[in-house]
């Protein structure tokens, strides 16, 4: 019988770059074990998580039974409400015993990025490093968020407990975490449960093309360095012409092979399982079995679905109307894998090719702007927001202003407090700001950082700006001016950017709701890597192309603009540098 | 031995390298702290964020929050007397209050 992980250990984790189908991938993997007769917990961590939408069946914080898998249940950690709950304790037993502003004033101090991240982590342990919480099930299945964040989560156990062992300062700086600190030995077992290959594997899941496996071998040294060894692969998506005169096809089919014949050493020595590109999307629990067996009815006749008539405007026409203004802040959002940095290297480079002056950066921490950055007009300037080299930077400015005057046991003391959790969310959030500022003289171009984070930044910014109301002096001008720079439609434009799919259409629509929250519009959705423009003949890609009408017209009656643009063969086919 | 208890506005650490800009004070007023442990002085700090409790159950700090709010913060207790609200003390009014040197 085809399953997509042979001799399964108690625990799971999928991981990969976002859109290569990792909940796909756990989901079916979940349904599989469930239908075996196992006892199955399925678990997202990711802050943008669409397992709600891919099963069908709303989650909770704790498990739900997914109708029609008996033996599955699911839930959610999302870290918003997990956020809430965590300050609800803290904060709950004090009202009405102390007055009412030192009741607000431990709320906000709690509503910052480090509470929310916390937050999850405490809930994620939980599920890992106790045993009586999962004891009601056989396996354990998460599908944790994008690359980056997986890795500050998988890393936490062995950074924090290190951090609270030596923290010699006792009421120093833990921030929210202080409160922790009583379940120590919990984060122990959920450190040891996480490197036990006997009781954990790891998938990577991820896409036959190149930035995806280098991607995959980045997180697999990663993971190895950290000491998860027991490490598989799945390669989701893997595509054979059947019609040869169709280019697109051809196209797909050559990137494919050579992406695999180019593979990381690293990656080629794990076990591996592919899975073929289908023709249908992955939502539902029937479409999840069939994956499952191995894409099991791909073969059969396609039938052909009515051709759509929608084709939306083009991005080069919205490229042109940004020029017109003459400056700006341009910031593609989305989900990681959608293709934010192919079209705001795009943007970027038509702008600059206009003569304007652009500045192209990113604040995501698996950035490859820089490699992807092949013209390089003279106006472009292209840069990276390092969170590592702004965290030194930040943590070398406050050593010189507050450290200033310190004796030695002092200055000891400000740097164990710099090597918080907080400080490098604190040294991205002004370089993000820094650069905003910069488009009220040029053009900023922006790749920003997966939804999650994204919206973590923004919420600093809505605290920082609260702070900023009460002490208008002390800030920069430009973390003053980022929020109002931000919420100007004239100042900065958002293009929302997402795959002819369901599930990235969906999440996309949710960011712009979170957004919204935010008092912040998208000025345009852009429709990446569509074969709707596109004539294609092979049955594979017609059967998607039709696929993609239906969500088109979806969004057609949704945003007010909309661009697509084809999908082509070297998208984002630049292999991206070394961190 | 003489107990110095310092209860702190609600924040995300004692020096406030976590906040949206660094107070120098702040991290001045740590070490001062820390020197006065050395002394052989007891130190205790509170924060409301992380240690709410300590707030409510002392009866002057609770009062002089519903009189001055959040700013009536820091308050600085020297053998169970208010010695400051709503500044952070240099060291050498500390070891006068502590009664060192």
């Amino acid at each position: 019988m085809f399953t997509l992980i042979e001799h399964p250990t108690r625990i799971l984790f999928f991981t990969g770059k976002g859109g290569v189908g990792k909940t796909s991938a756990a989901c079916a993997t979940a349904i599989g074990l469930a239908d075996g007769g196992k006892r199955v917990l399925l678990v997202s961590t990711d802050p943008a998580s669409n397992l709600d939408e891919v099963l069908g069946v709303a989650l909770a914080g704790s498990p739900r039974a997914v109708p029609g898998v008996p033996g599955l249940s699911a839930l959610n950690i999302d870290p918003e409400l997990a956020a809430q709950a965590y300050r609800e304790r803290v904060v709950g037993p004090y009202r009405g015993v102390l007055p009412a502003a030192a009741v607000a004033s431990i709320e906000e101090q709690l509503s910052g990025a480090c509470t929310v991240e916390i937050a999850a982590f405490d809930e994620f342990s939980t599920l890992l490093g106790d045993p009586d919480a999962t004891r009601a099930f056989d396996h354990v299945v998460f599908d944790t968020a994008p690359t980056g964040h997986t890795l500050r989560l998988l890393e936490l156990p062995a950074a924090w407990s290190t951090f609270i062992e030596t923290n010699m300062g006792g009421t120093s700086c833990l921030g929210p975490l202080s409160g922790l600190k009583a379940q120590q030995s919990l984060y122990a077992a959920s450190n040891a449960a996480l490197r036990d290959g006997t009781q954990t594997t790891l998938v990577l899941v991820a896409r036959p093309d190149r930035p995806s496996l280098t991607e995959a071998e980045r997180t697999r040294s990663e993971l190895h360095d950290i000491g998860i060894r027991n490490v598989r692969l799945i390669l989701n998506g893997v595509f054979h012409a059947q019609d040869k005169h169709d280019a697109i096809a051809m196209a797909l089919d050559a990137r494919g092979r050579t992406s695999l014949d180019e593979m990381p050493a690293g990656l080629r020595r794990l076990s591996r399982l592919d899975v073929p590109l289908l023709p249908f999307g992955l939502v539902g629990i029937a479409s999840l079995r069939q994956m499952g067996a191995g894409g099991a009815g791909a073969d059969e006749p396609i039938a052909a679905v009515a051709e759509s008539s929608y084709r939306g405007e083009n991005l080069d026409a919205l490229v042109q109307e940004i020029a017109g203004r003459g400056k700006g802040v341009v910031m593609t959002m989305g989900k990681g894998g959608v293709g934010k940095t192919t079209v705001a290297v795009r943007i970027a480079t038509h702008l600059a090719r206009a003569g304007h002056r652009v500045m192209l950066t990113t604040t995501d921490p698996a950035a490859h702007v820089d490699a992807a950055a092949r013209e390089r007009p003279a106006t472009l300037q292209v840069t990276r927001i390092d969170p590592a080299a702004e965290t030194r930077r930040y943590t070398e400015e406050v050593l010189a202003t507050a450290g200033q005057g310190l004796d030695a046991q002092g200055r000891a003391l400000l740097e164990e407090d710099l090597r918080s959790p907080c400080t490098e969310e604190i040294a991205v959030f002004r370089a993000f700001a820094d650069m905003v500022a910069l488009g009220a003289d040029q053009f900023v171009v922006i790749d920003t950082a997966p939804t999650g984070h994204t919206l973590l930044l923004l919420d600093a910014a809505e605290s920082y700006h609260r702070e900023v109301l009460r002490k208008p002096s002390g800030h920069s001008e430009a973390v003053q001016q980022l929020l109002p720079r931000l919420r100007d439609p004239l100042f900065t434009m958002v293009l929302l950017v997402t795959l002819p799919e369901a599930t990235p259409i969906h999440e996309a629509m949710q960011l712009e709701r979170d957004l919204a929250r935010a008092e912040i519009a998208p000025f345009a959705w852009v429709v990446n890597q569509s074969l709707t423009p596109l004539a294609v003949t092979d049955p594979v890609l017609r059967a998607r192309r039709s696929h993609e009408a239906v969500h088109l017209r979806e969004l057609a009656g949704h945003a007010r603009r909309t661009a697509l643009e084809p999908w082509h063969a070297d998208v984002m086919a630049v292999a991206p540098t070394h961190a | 031995m003489t107990a110095v208890r310092v209860f702190d506005p609600a924040m995300c650490c004692s020096s406030g390298v976590c906040g949206p800009s660094v107070d120098p004070r702040l991290a001045r007023f740590s070490a001062d702290l820390d020197w006065l442990k050395t002394q052989g002085v007891s130190v205790d700090r509170f924060n409301l964020a992380q240690q709410p409790a300590a707030f409510a159950e002392d009866q002057s700090v609770r009062s002089t929050l519903e009189v001055k709010g959040a700013a009536g913060l820091p308050v600085v207790k020297v053998n169970g007397e208010i010695k400051s609200s709503g500044v952070y003390p240099s060291r050498a009014e500390l070891s006068s209050w502590a009664g060192i040197g």
